[in-house]
């Protein structure tokens, strides 16, 4: 709480509304899965043994040797190999395209050892070429914002 | 200031996007070992078996489906829910980020349009809400959980489906459509720890998604020029940790492809097919790596909501010593 005397105000969302859309959410959630599970009730039509059966599907276990009957499923399956391949192909461009751009940005920062010699350090710390060979002090001052210099880099 | 100048999602996102991600990773590693329970076998006897994964996605899904009823239902009967839905509709904006990141890659660009920034610096009023691609994992996310959910929730019961399919082949089909479908969001989540976790600027997680923006002082530098990402120090494990983890990310992303290919699971196979499990020790290698991604991601997001635990405790801290600010200025929270 009085912490956050000092942040921006900032819009979040209602207590309220958070509450009362849970308490909906695990409801509705229990209905769906409620649902659900009934459509256990006729299982036991679809285990029957129906010998007199006839076409595709005729006979004991036919069902597992036949294979799917159903086209739109068939086809469902076979367009989501296909989107599969597509967005996996352009997910892999775009890893390639931020490993890229990462690496661009990357060499624009201060390299690691690097002290700087730019306007950083605007806490009072050492910020000139200076450096000389005075490593005890220094680094300490500008411990907060600068290098974390090891002195192993210049060595 | 390096990474938390850039707070951008109220309490309640952060919040859900962490539950989120714990419940996702938990139906990605117990669906996917078995899919790829040639590859993943000791992931399966990890959960416990058939019985215990299959128990483990269950209840996993339950929490699934109440989450993205939940979000709905904020995004439909919230004020702020409604704002942000209006912000994150794709703009032309978005496209020329998409143009720009590729001209910049090859150098025909020098910035990063600000629709591709996750590191805002100085500038961060002019940036979006989201990126391009912040924007594109919200729409096909929220397209592939709508389409697993409801093949999942066809499938939670073998009868019910077998009962509307007719067959137990066709259910069966509808086990492999599920499954399939999910390798779309199972690669996009393999990049999206890519993104968000090894940004130079960033590295090793983006906290925005983690500390709230009513945690995260305002600075407006506004003498400063550019993003200020050049006054940053590059982390001196960056290079060597985003190769090996971009290099597994694209091999998981590969072999998680590769595997939905062979591996299909179809329920009668079209001819007999022998081979495509441990005897195909590259893609056990491989989809193996791309499980090590997501435990990666498992671990970063962990590390987000601890670093978020850290800020929340130094902030209590800094408010409760009297001294603190004293000139009217703003707390200096410089590291």
């Amino acid at each position: 709480m009085s912490y956050r005397e000092h942040l921006p105000e900032t819009e979040g969302y209602p207590r309220a509304a958070i509450a009362i859309n849970a308490l909906v959410a695990i409801a509705v959630t229990a209905l769906i899965l409620w649902w659900a599970a009934d459509f256990a009730v006729f299982y036991e039509e679809l285990f029957r043994i129906q010998p007199v059966a006839e076409g595709a599907n005729a006979g004991v276990g036919s069902d597992w040797t036949s294979g799917n009957q159903i086209a739109w499923l068939d086809f469902l399956i076979a367009i989501t190999h296909a989107a599969d391949v597509i967005m996996g192909v352009f997910i892999l461009f775009m890893v390639f395209l931020h490993w890229g751009a990462f690496r661009r940005l990357a060499s624009r920062m201060r390299q690691p050892g690097d002290s700087g010699s730019s306007a950083v350090a605007a806490d009072g710390g050492q910020v000139e070429g200076g450096t000389t060979a005075g490593d005890g002090t220094t680094t300490e001052d500008a411990a907060g914002d600068t290098v974390g210099d090891d002195g192993g880099e210049t060595a | 200031m390096t990474q938390l100048d850039h707070g951008k999602f109220s309490k309640m996102t952060t919040t859900f996007h962490t539950l989120l991600a714990l419940d996702v990773f938990v139906l990605f590693f117990s669906g996917y070992s078995l899919m790829f329970n040639d590859e993943l076998w000791w992931m399966v006897n990890l959960m416990g078996g058939a019985t215990g994964v299959s128990a483990v996605h269950r209840i996993a899904g339950a929490g699934l489906l109440a989450l993205i009823v939940f979000w709905m239902l904020m995004m439909v009967t919230t004020d702020t829910g409604r704002g942000n839905f209006r912000e994150i509709l794709p703009s032309k904006g978005d496209f020329d980020a998409f143009v720009q990141d590729v001209r910049f890659l090859l150098g025909s660009a020098d910035e990063r349009h600000p629709n591709a920034r996750q590191f805002a610096g100085g500038t961060a009023d002019e940036i979006p809400l989201l990126t391009y691609i912040g924007k594109g994992v919200v729409f096909i996310f929220a397209a592939e959980l709508t389409l697993l959910t409801i093949s999942g929730l066809l499938i939670w019961s073998k009868t019910g489906v077998m009962e509307l399919m007719a067959t137990k082949t066709a259910a069966a089909a509808f086990v492999t459509f599920h499954g399939l479908l999910g390798v779309i969001m199972l690669m996009g989540v393999m990049f999206h720890i890519f993104e968000h976790g090894f940004h130079p600027a960033l590295y090793p997680v983006e906290v925005k998604a983690f500390i709230p923006k009513s945690m995260i002082p305002e600075q407006h530098d506004d003498d400063a020029e550019g993003t200020g990402i050049e006054r940053l120090e590059l982390s001196p494990s960056w290079n060597m940790a985003s190769t090996v983890v971009g290099a597994m990310t694209v091999i998981g992303i590969v072999s998680v492809l590769l595997g939905s290919l062979f591996d299909e699971g179809y329920p009668v196979p079209r001819e007999i097919a022998i081979g495509g499990g441990p005897t195909d020790i590259l893609l056990t290698v491989g989809i193996n790596m791309g499980v090590f991604v997501l435990l990666l991601g498992l671990v970063l997001q962990m590390y987000g909501n601890l670093l978020r635990v850290r800020w929340q405790k130094q902030l209590e801290q800094e408010a409760s010593e009297p001294t603190t600010a004293t000139d009217g200025g703003r707390v200096e929270s410089e590291e």
